[in-house]
């Protein structure tokens, strides 16, 4: 039997007896066997003695089986680590940040308790997927639409909880802002709900974000200081139609009066799907488009566009903007798409045009004019969670493909926060493409553009592999670390990574003798001051553990 | 690359399943359960196609000698079946007993290897 740091094995062995009595005993696993399906199928770590595992998982159905265990285990002062479908690839997974916790998996609390056509909102629990969510409105044929990521199987709270994005209109992509309400299990064990639902028979839980007083919804994501068992989302009215456009630059200097005119657009609402720049020229794909990539290979591009790229500087040789002059080829390209009724993103496209028209030579033309919902057998042809439709087509992503003969074992998405200006998108290239030279990380192509999940700031993001061979990993954990380390140099930070590099994100975050990491911690003694709660979750530590880890 | 048409077209209709109500299809009383955790967990990366990743890497890997598409095989013991959903195969992860139980893993595995010889 594993035990968990700091516990007797009498104890261990007593809070295990107690949890069966709560959950059952199919619902408590300690074996090897089991405890090896809660390993982070995508460690940095695999195979090595520093793999963060589980010393025990404890699987509740109901927010009344979390609230006994969490009583129990501050008890035994046993280390809890919560996931909700552990499918968090990439940043995680299902292992814990400390290891040696007990993994409290909440897959089987999987009830969708409400969705409300009328006022287009939902309340789910942790274990419901976006396919869950997907399948229950269609099977009930509801005129809403999801925003989720692109894999479908995740959590729609636990995504939420650690702010993902997703695709669809700028109000709902952002998955934490779209969310109304909360239920969350305090580490005491107390029942707390936020917002109006913190009135008793509150007929407006979904319907009114903060409530009364401050509005404390915001700790409870990227953090432990509770367990979140109930969230509300808003859904989006099923569209009417859907109208995809292309804006074509022809030069290299367009970039940045391509982001000021898009911010503008964006901003004003007049273009509210996801934006999605690319350099036809440099041959950087759109994002939405990344499965086809991964599919079909890289395009086809001619040797002396080949070579003319190869040789540029931070995406830029005149030879190449003369050969992209010459051939017709765009420079850069942004992917522009409206949601709503045919007469009003027709209008609101002719207002993008007019205002990309102060660019010289833009070229404007239309994808896709479609009225919805799409016909199913059609949706594989286009990025399906543009649509709110969930998928598993993102795994191609280092998947065996004919182009692609050796699969990764995973990834790690190394992801900061920049600017929304065309000189940053260079800076950032600029900045990265010579740490990751030095650095020695397979991350670069010749010029990468940034993804436009956020309002108002670009997210650089860059997939690092994770291999099957250990020395490898390491230096590619190591070139991560210095990643982040020369991002906080530069003012960029990231917006979400893996409990193995939680630790070294956070120490990015500063600001005055590191003030934000001294609240979470006066917040973490004050909720959590036995520190059961997934220790070490964005790098918040309970007071017993806090010296170990500086 | 072999290609039994008319398993391509069931899984073809199951597939629709993820975006459309249950459509009534014909199997075997005993697969139905093992169906439902294939379509479920399995079908979104392995049913026909390049869009679905499972797939494409099979077809891959398998250059025709066989199917990309798990379903059409003719050798896949139900024992294969178990031990790659509980230890995950290139950048497919595990799946814990709360995601598949056993029992279900058991009706899956039955399932996925209908068409295969028992020993």
């Amino acid at each position: 039997m594993r035990v968990p740091p700091g516990v007797s094995p009498d104890d261990f062995s007593s809070s295990l007896t107690e949890f069966r009595r709560v959950v059952g005993d199919d619902w408590v696993f300690t074996s090897d066997e089991d405890l090896n399906l809660y390993r982070d199928a995508y460690s940095p770590f695999l195979n090595e003695p520093e793999e963060r595992v589980a010393s025990g998982a404890v699987a509740p159905a109901s927010t009344e089986e979390v609230q006994q265990i969490v009583r129990i285990a501050n008890r035994y002062r046993i280390p809890l680590y919560t996931i909700s479908t552990g499918k968090n690839l990439g940043y995680g997974g299902s292992a814990p940040a400390y290891s040696g916790s007990v993994v409290l998996d909440l897959k089987r609390m999987n009830r969708i308790l409400e969705v409300n056509e009328a006022n287009a909102y939902a309340l789910v629990e942790p274990g419901v997927s976006y396919f869950d969510l997907y399948r229950h409105i269609q099977e009930r044929k509801l005129k809403v639409w999801i925003d989720c990521p692109d894999p479908g199987w995740g959590s729609v709270i636990g995504n939420a909880i650690d702010r993902g994005g997703g695709y669809t209109m700028a109000n709902y992509r952002n998955h934490f802002d779209s969310h109304c309400g909360m239920e969350v299990v305090l580490p005491s064990g107390e029942l707390l709900r936020t917002g109006m639902g913190a009135i008793p028979q509150s007929q407006t839980w979904q319907q009114y974000k903060s409530g009364c007083g401050p509005w404390v919804d915001g700790i409870f994501s990227q953090s432990n200081f509770g367990i979140v068992t109930k969230m509300g989302f808003w859904l989006m009215p099923q569209p009417e139609a859907y109208l995809r456009c292309a804006v074509s630059l022809q030069r290299y200097a367009d970039l940045g009066p391509l982001v000021e005119t898009l911010n503008y657009l964006e901003n004003s609402r007049i273009t509210q799907g996801f934006p999605d720049i690319s350099s036809p020229l440099l041959g950087y794909g759109p994002i939405g488009q990344i499965q086809l990539f991964f599919e079909r290979g890289p395009g086809k591009t001619s040797p002396e566009q080949q070579t003319l790229v190869s040789e540029a500087k931070l995406g830029f040789s005149p030879q190449l903007e003369a050969y992209a002059l010459k051939s017709g080829t765009p420079y850069w390209e942004v992917l522009l798409s409206y949601y709503g009724p045919m007469e009003v993103i027709e209008a609101q496209w002719r207002a993008t045009q007019r205002h990309f028209s102060r660019i010289h030579d833009a070229k404007f033309r239309i994808v896709d004019r479609v009225m919805l919902p799409l016909d199913p057998a059609k949706i594989e042809s286009y990025h399906e969670p543009e649509f709110g439709v969930p998928s598993l087509r993102a795994f191609s992503i280092g998947a065996r493909a004919p182009w692609n003969p050796t699969p990764s074992k995973g990834h790690m998405w190394f992801s900061p926060i920049i600017p929304r200006t065309g000189d940053a998108i260079i800076e950032a290239n600029r900045v990265f493409g010579e740490a990751a030279r030095q650095l020695d990380m397979p991350l670069f192509r010749t010029f990468t553009l940034p993804a436009c999940f956020w309002e108002r700031s670009f997210i650089f993001i860059l997939a690092t592999p994770v291999t099957e061979d250990p020395a490898t990993n390491r230096h590619y954990r190591e070139g991560f670390k210095k990643l982040i380390e020369i991002g906080g140099q530069h003012g960029w930070g990231e917006y979400r990574t893996a409990p193995v590099f939680q630790q070294a994100v956070m120490d990015v975050y500063s600001f005055n003798n590191h003030a934000l990491r001294g609240f979470h911690e006066t917040l973490k003694d004050a909720i959590d001051p036995n520190g059961i709660l997934s220790a070490g979750r964005y790098a918040i530590w309970p007071k017993h553990l806090r010296e170990k880890q500086s | 690359m072999r290609c039994a048409r008319g398993l391509h077209k069931l899984a073809s209709v199951l597939i629709s399943m993820l975006a459309l109500p249950v459509i009534a299809d014909e199997v075997a009383p005993q697969h139905t359960a093992g169906r439902e955790v294939y379509l479920k967990w399995c079908a979104p990366c392995h049913a026909p196609g390049i869009t679905h990743p499972g797939t494409h890497a099979l077809m891959t890997k398998y250059q025709g000698v066989k199917s990309g598409v798990l379903l059409e095989w003719t050798d896949l013991p139900a024992g294969t079946i178990k031990y790659t959903v509980r230890h995950g195969i290139s950048v497919m992860p595990q799946f814990r007993k709360t995601e598949i139980s056993d029992a279900e893993l058991d009706a899956l595995a039955r399932y996925m290897s209908r068409n295969t010889p028992q020993p």
